[in-house]
């Protein structure tokens, strides 16, 4: 009876929309580093630390108004509480597990045990229970527990919870990880020589050194020593004792420099893979980004023109070193990479942002290969890529891609103009180029809703000096060229426009917000 | 068969030989001048007929071609160090003659730019634009592709007004273009100079016969609208 409650409260959870959803929301808040509102629930974590943390100090010397105390026993306690329980239950999703061996149980016609199909749940979320960043999070709650008092020292474990919170101690953390071979056997020899020192002195010292009278003074002594602090209140007044002293002074030395010399190289290494994810990071929180892929004669330019009015909504990933230098040095956004790889491009929030991908490799077969890698991550990504020719822009367009560009054929069919009718070249350069002169641009009505409802006609673009040449019904619409001037503009249209820069803009400036009057 | 004008194409590349193909469709004299024996053979193979065999880099084999002031002199070899070069030294030797050259990059154009060449077209500068309109404006992609698109039914055309015409000496903001169903985008005013004019430039222009216009409309508007305009009054 009660295995059948049960079983039936697991469907009911796997079931559930709302359930579901609150819990990816919780999932979204604590772990999901692309989740654009995560930043603020970590200033608030960072915030609570840092008072938790400041009142401990405070109250050493101060008495505190007890709302400061009600603060730091309740307030910050529940939330670090609801925090810990909030990730032991996101870490695994039991209703799922028990769903799934219902399921395989029902399948193979085999008996159902609940306990075998929550057991392998419990257990990895008692393996999360031990782990470091777990335990921090348990012992950061203790110290609300005021009959004892040493208990408020583990505030300071609140400290370490900021290594969820702040990435540039994560990051640190992670570099020094990757020399832990290094690191281990430098402190296992810095325990060998204190020990071995420490036991030499106290066995020369002992006798004639008032100083030293147990084996824990020899080995306090070696390791102020080796770490070259040198306090004084102990010192060797024996023979043997000062060649000791000297030893461990130049081992101290040594081992100091190594450690020095481990940890630099570390982050030498690891400095522009920081930066490269430091890149990602900031780009992930934008809900709208491009991702160029190659930086080649292409990149260059569109950047060159445009990189100004995309602000900072442009990540480049170029897989040749030396290009990505040349990126870096023009103040572009660069990460070192090879677009290719099916991991490079899902480190980008596919999720949340809208994506356009530009394939614009000097490869043909990469780009194809960039366009399949993005679309196999989400179809949602808009691929504009770069072909040499028909076929291969054919192909591209079979990959998925939104649109093709080729510039050979595009300059081909212009050189074709500029000879056979050298007047309509000037016009139609200026217009593909897009010259301050004659630029093409659209008039969202939505936006400039003072025209809505009067007739074409009644616009005199003439006197503007603007050429209407045709108009769209909504954004998915059909485009009709010179359309007949008596049509009514309605509040989805777009306007298709061309003139100088500056007329297009007095004219959307004069016509943008809603038509009251007319 | 009696050609209109010449054109020297130097250079003969898997890319440019659609230009070839194009040009020879067209009532125009092409002649192939080419340096290497590949590009020769294929050009042969693809039936060219007047190719010419040449050292680019020699101005006394450039001379013997005997490059007219109204020809047209096309450079779009691959290697573009030899296609600056190839543009300054035909535009020494032949300074009135249209120079119009392909370019794969900025620091090229503007080096093609000083060397003489008229109409650089720059390969990537197009398509860069391109790419611009296609994630800003939707609307405007459209049209341009429409607008390059073979089969379309509306396009760019070209009306050079003869003596006599209905339009001769007419203002231009005082023609009804609604009337024929076509857009004026600019012209070229003898009168002022050979600069191509948009419409939208705020220049006061009257149409004079030897002006020539650039419309855009569908093709049936503007064959009637050429039409018109031919029509001796």
């Amino acid at each position: 009876m009660l295995k059948k409650l049960i079983l039936k409260f697991a469907f009911f959870l796997h079931t559930s929309k709302r359930y579901n959803r609150i819990k990816d929301i919780v999932k979204d808040f604590l772990l999901n580093p692309d989740y654009k509102y995560k930043k603020y629930f970590d200033i608030f974590m960072i915030l609570l630390i840092v008072s938790s943390v400041a009142i401990l100090v405070y109250e050493v010397k101060h008495t505190m108004p007890p709302w400061v105390d009600f603060f730091d026993l309740y307030v910050v306690t529940l939330v670090f509480t609801i925090e810990y329980v909030a990730r032991v239950w996101v870490h695994n999703s039991w209703s799922k597990e028990i769903v799934k061996a219902h399921g395989e149980a029902n399948f193979l016609k085999k008996p159902f045990s609940l306990w075998e199909a929550s057991r392998g749940v419990f257990k990895s979320k008692i393996f999360y229970l031990l782990t470091p960043a777990a335990l921090i999070d348990l012992l950061a709650i203790l110290p609300a527990y005021r009959p004892l008092r040493v208990l408020r020292i583990f505030v300071l474990f609140r400290v370490f919870k900021l290594l969820r919170y702040t990435k540039s101690i994560h990051q640190f953390v992670e570099v020094l990880a990757t020399k832990k071979f290094e690191l281990f056997t430098l402190l296992f020899l810095l325990l060998f020589i204190v020990f071995t020192a420490g036991i030499a002195i106290y066995v020369f010292e002992e006798k004639g050194n008032p100083q030293i009278t147990s084996l824990f003074d020899g080995l306090y002594w070696a390791l102020i020593t080796i770490s070259t602090v040198g306090y004084g209140d102990i010192s060797p007044v024996t023979i043997e004792g000062r060649v000791i002293s000297m030893l461990v002074i130049i081992s101290g030395i040594a081992i100091i420099s190594f450690v020095t010399s481990v940890i630099v190289s570390s982050f030498s290494e690891k400095l522009s893979e920081l930066k490269d994810i430091r890149l990602v990071e900031e780009i992930n929180k934008r809900d709208e980004f491009m991702i160029l892929c190659g930086y080649g004669q292409m990149t260059r330019m569109f950047l060159k023109n445009y990189a100004q009015e995309f602000k900072n909504n442009y990540i480049i990933i170029e897989k040749d070193k030396n290009k990505v230098e040349d990126a870096f040095k023009e103040g572009y956004r660069v990460i070192h990479e090879d677009a290719s790889r099916h991991d490079v491009i899902s480190k980008f929030n596919i999720e949340y942002s809208t994506i356009t991908l530009f394939a614009l490799t000097g490869s043909d077969i990469s780009n194809i290969y960039i366009i399949l890698n993005a679309k196999a991550l989400s179809k949602d990504i808009k691929v504009i890529a770069r072909a040499t020719n028909e076929s291969i822009a054919y192909k591209c367009r079979l990959a998925g891609a939104n649109h093709v560009v080729r510039p050979r054929i595009l300059a081909n069919k212009i050189l074709l103009t500029a000879i056979i009718q050298p007047v309509m070249y000037q016009a139609i350069y200026a217009i593909l180029t897009g010259k301050h002169l004659a630029q093409l641009d659209e008039v969202m009505l939505s936006e400039h809703q003072k025209m809505v409802g009067l007739k074409i006609e009644e616009i005199d673009f003439k006197h503007y000096k603007l050429l209407f040449i045709g108009i769209q019904r909504g954004v998915k619409g059909e485009f009709v060229f010179n359309p007949d001037k008596r049509r009514i503009l309605n509040d989805k249209d777009i306007l298709l426009l061309m003139g100088r820069e500056a007329s297009i803009l007095y004219f959307k400036n004069l016509f943008q917000g809603i038509n009251y009057g007319i | 068969m009696a050609y209109k004008k010449r054109a020297f194409m130097f250079g003969y590349s898997k890319s440019s030989s659609f230009v070839a193909q194009q040009l020879s469709y067209e009532n125009l004299y092409l002649t192939l001048v080419l340096s290497d024996d590949e590009a020769y053979k294929k050009a042969q193979d693809d039936g060219y007929i007047d190719i010419k065999k040449i050292d680019i880099t020699n101005d006394e084999e450039l001379k013997e071609l005997e490059v007219k002031e109204d020809d047209y002199l096309v450079c779009v070899l691959d290697d573009n160090h030899y296609n600056v070069f190839l543009t300054l030294s035909l535009h020494a030797l032949f300074p009135k003659t249209v120079i119009i050259a392909l370019s794969d990059s900025m620091h090229t154009t503007q080096k093609l730019k000083i060397a003489g060449a008229k109409h650089i077209i720059d390969l990537y500068e197009v398509s860069v634009n391109r790419l611009y309109n296609i994630i800003n404006k939707p609307v405007t992609t459209k049209l341009i592709e429409r607008l390059f698109s073979p089969n379309e039914e509306f396009s760019f055309k070209e009306i050079v007004i003869p003596k006599g015409s209905p339009i001769d000496g007419i203002m231009v903001d005082n023609f009804n273009f609604e009337e024929y169903k076509v857009i004026m985008v600019g012209m070229i005013d003898k009168r002022l100079s050979n600069k191509f004019l948009f419409v939208t430039s705020g220049v006061e222009n009257h149409f004079d016969s030897g002006d020539t216009i650039v419309c855009i409309g569908y093709h049936e508007d503007l064959d009637r609208f050429e039409k018109f305009v031919n029509r001796l009054c």
